[in-house]
């Protein structure tokens, strides 16, 4: 018997698209990825015809497997015919596998999306489109661009990848580090855009963390994939995604010391810490280490005020070192301040020459206007935080800096 | 109690809808067939119809391939509902996901009821 159409997990269609498209890419090759992105549509679309009145089949992911395998298989045929080739070389028809399998074959991939003959920001939208069923306009409201831009660089990614030829069976594995290193920047990149931005559609943004997750969880599991430092990332991800409904409870932003600590998910952070203490074995030190490391404090603290900041400090001291960045020497004169005060922390920020300072960055001023404020320099802030305010782009950053000018009067 | 034949026409898409989106209006029809088979509107949820046909014109003699080109929408599917009057079937259809994403055509059944 049917079952009802409303039964199907959250996003069946959207997984089971990349699952599928990961197979078929697999047994046809990545340089058809737009003939077999074509045919699993067709067997969602086909899906949606006949379970809309029917209900949802037994086994609807079987089902969406014969489909698209047919449909696949069709297609090839249709293409020698014309070509005069009949059925020499037709690819083999497609078995069903088991789930591991299947996560080989994302994986694999995902390896492909991370190739490097392609742009960083075609990789995060290739990655999307295949491995995680989003659409371009979903991919666009991700990632904060528009939909044609993302249509381009799929376009250009696709054209490149047949190019390069590239067979993903085939890394050796003198060069897996590297690329291993290559897809976690992907897969974090494609986690920061979801969490970082404070722009664009809530709900999407949360599911790009979500994809980020799972491929992280898909590395993780892998032995050939799942080193310390993928660990160290998968820790990152889960104990930053632990906190995303405290950071938007009851709408707004919620910097971490609004937030409400028992509104973080406790799974997530157990998670989160089971893959942190994984990602200390063996002597690698990345730079998730250490972010995982100053997340991992900040998760560990029962209040804000409780934070350990000395750790922290230590902590962004290596990340200095190891990923130099203005955001990182930003997030350290932060948690300085927090340690020795507003004057010693504005000192820090001074000390950092002012043409590695990102131009535009809204972030900047609005921190150094926050701490004026708190050491009750209230013109010196009012002028930084107006300037954040010019700067700031997105109308939950305006918000949060208009709280911080109105509270620039003495007690 | 009369009983009437929803008709689903769909224009093609211009742009296909991403797996969630899909998801999300299968979603709906789960909602709508729930409801009115409870109410007893819903006699049969029907079937979707697949695309391709055939279509036989002067006595059969010609036979081409369907479906009938001439509709720019395509028959999607239908479903058999009953309800006292078409007040009450088109309070039905108003919450119908064929409605909501598409067009529907309600058309009563002659026979007896």
């Amino acid at each position: 018997m049917a079952a009802p159409t409303h039964a199907l997990v959250e996003h069946f269609f959207r997984h089971e698209y990349g699952r599928l498209v990961a197979q078929l890419a697999r047994a046809i090759g990545v340089a058809r990825l737009e003939l077999v992105e074509d045919v699993v549509q067709t067997a969602l679309v086909r899906a949606l015809q006949s379970w809309s009145l029917r209900g949802v089949p037994d086994d609807p992911a079987g089902w969406l497997y014969r489909v698209a395998r047919n449909a696949a298989t069709d297609a090839l045929r249709r293409e020698r015919k014309q070509s005069d080739l009949g059925d020499r070389d037709l690819p083999e028809p497609l078995e069903p596998t088991s789930d591991d399998a299947i996560a080989d074959d994302q994986l694999r991939l995902l390896f492909v999306c991370c190739h490097p003959a392609l742009p960083l920001e075609s990789q995060v939208a290739l990655a999307l489109k295949t491995l995680c069923g989003f659409s371009t306009g979903e991919i666009a409201a991700g990632l904060l661009t528009n939909e044609e831009n993302v249509q381009k660089r799929l376009f250009r990614a696709k054209e490149r990848l047949r190019e390069v030829n590239f067979d993903p069976s085939v890394v050796p594995p003198e060069r897996l580090p590297e690329r291993l290193e290559a897809v976690r920047t992907v897969v974090y990149l494609l986690f920061n855009e979801g969490y970082h931005s404070t722009h664009g559609n809530e709900l999407v943004r949360r599911d790009v963390c979500d994809e980020a997750i799972r491929l992280g969880r898909l590395l993780a599991a892998d032995p050939a994939t799942g080193s310390p430092s993928t660990f160290a990332l998968l820790a990152l991800m889960l104990l930053n995604a632990a906190r995303f409904e405290a950071r938007i409870a009851g709408g707004g932003q919620h910097l971490l010391q609004d937030q409400d600590r028992a509104k973080w998910d406790p799974a997530l952070l157990a998670e989160g810490f089971h893959w942190f203490a994984r990602s200390g074995v063996g002597d690698e030190l990345s730079r998730y280490h250490l972010e995982a490391g100053i997340v991992s404090k900040h998760a560990a603290a029962t209040s804000f005020a409780a934070t350990d900041w000395t750790a922290i400090v230590g902590l962004y001291d290596l990340l200095l070192r190891i990923a130099p960045s203005p955001l990182h020497a930003l997030n350290r004169a932060v948690a300085v301040a927090e340690r020795d005060g507003p004057a010693v922390g504005l000192a820090e920020l001074h000390a950092i020459p002012p043409a590695s300072i990102p131009e535009g960055y809204y972030l900047w001023p609005a921190v150094v206007g926050e701490l004026h404020r708190r050491a009750g320099d209230f013109p010196a802030a009012r002028d930084q935080l107006a300037r954040a305010y010019r700067l700031a782009t997105s109308p939950s950053e305006r918000e949060l800096i208009l709280q911080r000018l109105k509270a620039c009067t003495p007690p | 109690m009369p009983k009437y034949l929803f008709i689903y026409r769909n224009e093609p898409m211009p742009a296909p809808p991403s797996p969630e989106e899909m998801q999300g209006v299968l979603a709906q029809w789960g909602v709508w067939i729930e409801k009115f088979m409870k109410t007893g509107n819903l006699l049969d949820p029907g079937d979707g119809l697949k695309e391709c046909g055939k279509v036989l014109r002067q006595g059969g003699t010609a036979v081409t391939d369907g479906p009938f080109v001439e509709a720019k929408e395509i028959l999607g599917g239908y479903s058999i509902i009953q309800a006292a009057n078409y007040d009450e079937a088109v309070a039905v259809a108003k919450e119908c996901p064929g409605a909501l994403h598409g067009t529907l055509e309600i058309r009563e059944l002659a026979g007896f009821s």
